[in-house]
């Protein structure tokens, strides 16, 4: 009997020899033959973009002729895993969703390829942290912490000036991060955090951290849990599975205008503006290296920064458009009560490429030894 | 000859079952070792230095362990009236207390969130363990305990989606035994008190059984990961712990950590989970040889119509199994309108069904989600059922020939699939099929791949007791009617194992409907999506746009309705006395 078993277990452990010769990565990018048949239709590796309804993929489907089919992850950061593990196989042609605190990683592993996409009309702001051949922005938006006013408001409390006044007493568990380990905007509030901490109170961003910690801070896997089973002053309320136990989090700037939008011009959250806290978050689309169907890809991205289709993206994505000259729109009060930063982050691409994974170790030392 | 050739067809069958159930596994775990440098041994012992691992650990274990105690004390009392009075709908009951237990994780969290949020039924009579005021938040400032609220919802949602467990493995039993042992235990010394019947009638019957089931309680609330996530924010399991890390694991230079994080944690999990199937295993096989009971229909008759005690059970547990459902159903109605200035009011509409119906705010409508579950499901079935069969005919031969160790190996290797993380499967079908055939992904079947390892499981822990029970001699006497091959396997052997057979199909249909598996498929095209998709969809969208919620809940029913009408189906084959557990 054993000695079936034992030859049971050879025969399945054989396959792992193999695996253990995985190839590495080369220093230097050259294009990668298409990783999949290429069958005419477009594939699209994405999270649940809002804006990417079946409306406007038909749209763009009656337009070029070009079939679109969407592969779909879970958030930004799937899209970065998603696109490493079928680096030699790559099964998708065009990416959309890597926001700036993970395309340096993408850029870095070779993993896009130029689009030669002529883009005339983006705004100098979207174009601000990457300017390169290998992707193009498509939304945009600032990642700051938002605060209930109502609930400061009852508890007399007030607005904090500086981040170091969460950590006092009044503060105690009532603010909710979602983790920059498995979340974007928790990742885009890391490095906004780093460049506070060193620009403004030339202090130790970890330690601060530790203190927040140790001061009952919230920590969510994502901006979802974060913003609508804790935080108080969003539509979480109406939502199920509210806590309602943070009074702040961490959202964009324009959130509470997109609050208003849904609610007839009413919100009572707003934005905490103070230097250096906020990061201004770009999203990205790009070719893949090892796509099938670039033609298709270059078309899709054309379509996604038209005029058109592009200057909907308050409505349809909730966030900013990127083309220069647009806004948010003044319908119930989007635009009036969605802030601006005043000096946001002015962290570089070249410091997200060499820091982040530094930073996120440091992150998970000082929470976990907090 | 014939025996040969049976026997080599088994031994191909449990090789490819078992090759593929574990090439994920070993994938994973080979592509782990060299993003990490470390043995399984090494990632093994690193385990309580792995970011949030120990208390991952030791929450998954408490929470385990709870919600399997919970669910035999809610159980219990329900199967025991259950099977012992003479039901009208009895089948009817059976169906609505297995619809839990079919439910997509999601729906079920879904459901559980509407229950106790401050609207909900426990909220009205002043139990809050959403938001843990009143009673609970007292209990928590008292007793230090953070968040008993959350905990308590987790192993009630628990216990409410295993509750099938226990009632069909101790209901049938307890339906079909003989009314005169009872009164002729009662003569005697030993069975004079309640305590000695429990002792010397009650446990040696329905112990193994109630064992049995509890191990799996344990087993499936260990492995949780949906309901922890809604359910139980501030704490994660070990399942949720490498859900959220895992996305990243097994990539060669890049974010090491999370690699050490998933190997660490899988292994450890793979270990207990391991230990709890072999429990399984053997209390399954006590249970199922135990003992020859009389007809389900004689002994109901014997014991008469339920009194008003076994009513009032037995109508609460079906408003516990129904409650979360319903409250889903109506949510699928409500719409949310108003703004925060004059406050919300919630009116009564279609339009949640129109929105999930259209497919806007999701990749697809719920009809084109359903055509894909419902294909996936069938193919499913097409493959799991024999497959399960041959192996469940395979450990049951080799006992039948005294080769009991090698059974009860094959056994416990059947059931892998369920100790090993959907995180190591995801990222094991994607390394294996990268490296063995990428044109893979872009078959729109695939997904029926880590249905098929997982459904495959259940339909070898059902049909595997009911060859057990089969008598031999029923074969032998239709040999004895000089019945052609065919018509002697027919009538003496299978015409035993259709009923089974058949509560086998609708579990296995349930399950890959319930979409147990395609979402550990990591490269997934939108057109695949299934109707558990499309509701995971619809529920982590931002809901600003009030009609997400209605209809996230609406897909949510469709997929509730076409499971239990399935289970209502398989009812009416289950025949008197073929069980029906799983």
């Amino acid at each position: 009997m054993y000695r079936t078993f034992l030859v049971l277990v050879l025969f399945m452990l054989t396959p792992l020899s193999g695996c253990l010769e995985q190839a590495t990565s080369s220093d230097e990018c050259v294009v990668l033959p298409a990783g999949h048949q290429d069958d005419g239709v477009l594939r699209i590796l994405t999270y649940d973009i809002t804006a990417l309804s079946e409306a406007l993929t038909d749209e763009f489907t009656n337009q070029t002729g070009v079939p679109v089919e969407m592969i779909k992850v879970d958030d930004a950061g799937g899209i970065l895993d998603q696109m490493m593990l079928t680096k030699d196989a790559q099964q998708a042609d065009l990416m959309i969703g890597l926001d700036n605190t993970y395309l340096p990683t993408a850029v870095a592993n070779c993993l896009l390829q130029a689009h030669e996409v002529s883009a005339s009309n983006l705004s100098t702001t979207a174009l601000s942290f990457y300017d390169g051949p290998l992707a193009l922005p498509f939304d945009q938006g600032d990642v700051c912490l938002n605060y209930d006013e109502d609930a400061l408001n009852e508890a007399n409390m007030t607005v904090p000036t500086s981040l170091n006044n969460l950590t006092e007493d009044e503060w105690r568990g009532k603010v909710a991060f979602p983790s920059p380990v498995t979340s974007s905007p928790g990742r885009a509030f890391l490095v906004a955090s780093m460049e506070y901490f060193s620009t403004v109170d030339d202090q130790d961003a970890m330690a601060w951290w530790s203190e927040m910690i140790d001061n009952d801070a919230i920590i969510t896997t994502g901006w979802t849990e974060a913003y609508e089973t804790h935080y108080t002053g969003g539509y979480g309320e109406y939502t199920e599975g509210y806590i309602g136990d943070a009074w702040m989090t961490v959202s964009y700037c324009h959130s509470p205008g997109v609050e208003a939008f849904y609610a007839d011009n009413y919100t009572h959250s707003t934005s905490l503006i103070i230097d250096h806290t906020s990061f201004h978050q770009i999203e990205y689309t790009g070719i893949i290296n090892g796509a099938a169907q670039v033609e298709g890809a270059k078309l899709f991205i054309d379509y996604l920064l038209s005029t058109e289709v592009n200057t909907n993206m308050p409505e349809n994505n909730l966030m900013y458009s990127v083309l220069e000259g647009t806004d948010l729109p003044e319908t119930n009060g989007y635009r009036y009560h969605a802030d601006v930063p005043s000096t946001g982050t002015t962290t570089t691409y070249e410091e997200v490429e060499t820091n982040m994974d530094e930073w996120l170790e440091s992150w998970k030392t000082a929470t976990q030894q907090a | 000859m014939l025996r040969k050739s049976i026997w080599t067809g088994r031994t191909i069958a449990v090789l490819a079952y078992l090759t593929l159930a574990s090439l994920p596994f070993i994938y994973a775990l080979g592509r782990l070792q060299v993003v990490t440098g470390h043995s399984p041994w090494e990632a093994f012992w690193r385990f309580s230095s792995a970011y949030g691992a120990m208390d991952a650990l030791s929450y998954t274990l408490l929470e385990a362990t709870a919600s399997a105690l919970l669910t035999v004390c809610i159980g219990l009392p329900i199967a025991w009236y259950l099977g012992r009075y003479e039901w009208r709908y009895a089948g009817l009951f059976r169906a609505l207390f297995s619809v839990p237990f079919v439910m997509p994780a999601i729906v079920a969290a879904m459901g559980f969130l509407l229950m106790i949020d401050d609207e909900g039924p426990l909220y009205f009579i002043g139990i809050d363990l959403r938001t843990e005021t009143g009673i609970i938040g007292q209990i928590s400032s008292l007793t230090g305990w953070e968040h008993p609220g959350h905990f308590l919802a987790l192993i009630l949602a628990h216990a409410w989606f295993n509750l099938s467990l226990i009632i069909r493995f101790v209901e049938p039993t307890l339906a079909r035994l003989d009314p005169a042992w009872e009164e002729q235990l009662s003569l005697l010394g030993q069975g004079k008190n309640r305590l000695g019947r429990i002792r010397h009638l009650w446990w040696p019957v329905i112990g193994p059984a109630v064992l049995c089931a509890a191990s799996l309680s344990f087993l499936f609330s260990f492995t949780s990961f949906a309901l922890v996530k809604w359910l139980s924010p501030f704490n994660q399991t070990l399942e949720s712990l490498m859900a959220a890390y895992g996305g990243s694991a097994g990539i060669e230079n890049y974010r090491v950590d999370t690699s050490e994080i998933v190997m660490s944690a899988s292994l450890v999990q793979f270990l207990i989970l391991l230990c709890a199937l072999w429990m399984t295993s053997t209390l399954q096989q006590r249970h199922s040889s135990r003992f020859s009971l009389i007809s389900e229909g004689g002994a109901r008759a014997a014991r008469g119509a339920p009194h008003w005690r076994a009513k009032m059970v037995v109508y609460s547990g079906v408003i516990f199994a129904m409650g979360p459902l319903l409250a889903a159903l109506l949510a699928s109605f409500r719409v949310r309108e108003g703004n925060f200035a004059d406050g919300f009011t919630y009116n009564w509409s279609l339009e949640g069904w129109a929105a999930a119906w259209s497919g806007d705010l999701a990749t697809m409508g719920i009809n084109d989600a359903l055509v894909n579950s419902l294909g996936y499901a069938f193919w499913t079935l097409c493959i799991a059922l024999p497959t399960g069969w041959m192996l469940a005919s395979t450990i049951h031969g080799l006992e039948m020939e005294g080769r009991t160790r090698l059974a009860k190996a094959l056994d416990i290797a059947t059931l892998l699939p369920l100790a090993v993380s959907a995180v190591m499967v995801g990222l094991g079908i994607l390394l294996g099929v990268l490296r063995l055939m990428p044109e893979l992904f872009q078959w729109h079947y695939l997904p029926v791949l880590p249905h098929v390892i997982l459904t495959t499981p259940f339909v070898v822990r059902i049909m595997l007791p009911a060859m057990r029970s089969v008598e031999p001699k029923w074969k032998e006497q239709a040999e004895v009617l000089k019945l052609n091959g065919f018509r002697t396997w027919y009538h003496g052997y299978f015409a035993f194992l259709r009923g089974p057979a058949v509560v086998a199909s609708s579990l296995t249909l349930a399950f890959s409907l319930g979409e147990f598996g395609a979402s550990w498929l990591l490269v997934r095209a939108g057109s695949w999506d299934t109707l558990s998709v499309v509701v995971d969809q619809l529920m982590s969208r931002p809901k600003f746009d009030p009609l997400v919620q209605p209809a996230a809940m609406a897909a949510a029913c469709v997929l509730m309705f076409t499971t239990f009408v399935l289970f209502l189906c398989a009812e009416k084959f289950r025949h008197e006395g073929e069980g029906g557990g799983f």
